[in-house]
């Protein structure tokens, strides 16, 4: 067996791979060594017996579908501006649905601790009187406190002897419910006017909810109905 | 067929040219897939991947053969395969005779018009090719596949298999001789106008 180098050149000689004076230089050696000559026949030999192998047709044809390059159809421009309308508007009533529910119980929160306050403070000091700028989150809170107070009231009733926080809460309650007459009187006289604000808490009102939703649903309607044309047209 | 012009409508997004394009080398593709993989099945597999692969990419062909950048998608479509069954090893399967029983030649492809003995004798070249092939390692296969079978000239293999030329060269040489040791041992098996064939006579 010759060495590598020679086959490598003889492999390339018999593919026309080398130059001229390589050529040359190989046939030479060829014609003056058996071996080498051997050698040029096996690899034509290799060569010859793939070069007949039967070339086999395709069982199938192989061309591609949309759907098999993840294709999607073109788009016109105005599909871009209803997607956007529809996320915008879809984003605005969802916020409007989040002020409207967070913000009153937020009020409310602050409102009812505003009240018991106020309760000690008339209670436990005695000093009924000054209630016309401090009583203010207590005329906000009665209904609360009224709708609050007895079911506290009553559930501090059976643990009286042990003072707790839920003595507390039920003193809170009495005194809210009891003890001032004079904010009574105020509350009384203030209700009217202030319940309806404590009962229509609708930060966003429902008519700008219903616009938005609209909105949401046409654009969604027209980006909806743009994709399926588009498509059609695709075909 | 203008293929410098299909391929430019391709690369715009126009899949009716590539398709176009796959009809003319699916043959090709699919040969070269079948003498890589040793397997139809899988052969088929990957020539769809190829052109799938193809077309995704082909905004990134810059010229040249257009030919030999398709036989680079279907080397290494062969190669991701070749990966994927060493992670799951299966069993290759024959297709099924009539009787249910495996078939041990390919003859559910033959041509029609052979004889019986010119597809007996076809087979067994089939058969005895393949297998040689089948022991080489992969990257000497790929490089006889494409310039013995395919007929490719060095430079299209080189960028076929991504290599520079002296490899494609020196692996080419071993690839041959390789072969020539393998079908040796088939030489009684062949039919005799291959035991000792001449490149003059084919």
């Amino acid at each position: 067996m010759k060495n590598f180098r020679d086959i490598e050149q003889l492999s390339a000689y018999l593919d026309g791979q080398l130059s001229s004076s390589d050529s040359a230089r190989i046939e030479s050696r060829i014609s003056a060594d058996p071996e080498l000559t051997s050698a040029l026949h096996d690899l034509r030999s290799a060569r010859g017996i793939l070069r007949k192998l039967p070339a086999r047709k395709a069982p199938r044809n192989f061309t591609l579908t949309r759907k098999m390059v993840g294709l999607k159809p073109p788009l016109p421009r105005t599909f871009s501006f209803f997607r956007f309308s529809t996320a915008f508007a879809t984003f605005l009533l969802m916020l409007t649905f989040a002020a409207n529910s967070i913000l009153p119980r937020v009020s409310f929160g602050t409102a009812a601790p505003m009240a018991a306050q106020e309760g000690y403070g008339i209670g436990g000091g005695g000093s009924g009187g000054g209630c016309e700028e401090p009583c203010l989150p207590a005329l906000v809170a009665p209904e609360a406190a009224a709708t609050e107070a007895p079911s506290m009231a009553m559930e501090a009733l059976p643990t009286e002897g042990f003072p707790s926080a839920s003595e507390d809460a039920a003193r809170v309650g009495e005194t809210a419910i009891t003890e001032t007459p004079a904010a009574k009187e105020a509350g009384n006289a203030a209700a009217p006017q202030d319940q309806p604000e404590v009962r229509s808490e609708a930060l966003i009102p429902a008519s700008w909810q219903l616009g938005l939703l609209i909105i949401g649903l046409l654009s969604a309607m027209t980006m909806f109905s743009l994709r399926q044309s588009a498509i059609q047209k695709w075909k | 067929m203008d293929e410098t012009a299909l391929i430019h409508s391709a690369q715009n997004g126009d899949l009716d040219s590539f398709n176009t394009l796959i009809l003319h080398y699916q043959d090709s593709v699919f040969n070269t897939a079948l003498r890589i993989m040793g397997d139809e099945d899988l052969a088929q597999d990957a020539a769809q991947e190829a052109f799938i692969s193809a077309f995704r990419s082909i905004s990134t062909f810059r010229g040249g053969s257009f030919k030999a950048w398709l036989m680079r998608m279907v080397t290494n479509a062969c190669y991701d395969e070749f990966r994927r069954q060493k992670r799951r090893p299966t069993t290759p399967l024959e297709p099924d005779t009539a009787d249910g029983e495996e078939m041990d030649s390919p003859k559910w492809l033959a041509d029609p018009n052979m004889t019986p003995a010119e597809r007996s004798e076809a087979d067994e070249l089939e058969h005895a090719i393949q297998h040689c092939l089948d022991a080489l390692p992969t990257e000497f296969r790929t490089v006889v596949v494409l310039a013995d079978i395919q007929g490719m000239d060095y430079s299209e293999v080189a960028t076929a298999s991504k290599v520079p030329l002296g490899t494609i060269k020196s692996r080419l040489a071993r690839a041959r001789l390789r072969l020539r040791e393998c079908l040796r041992g088939f030489e009684e098996l062949l039919p005799s106008s291959f035991r000792l064939q001449e490149e003059g006579n084919l």
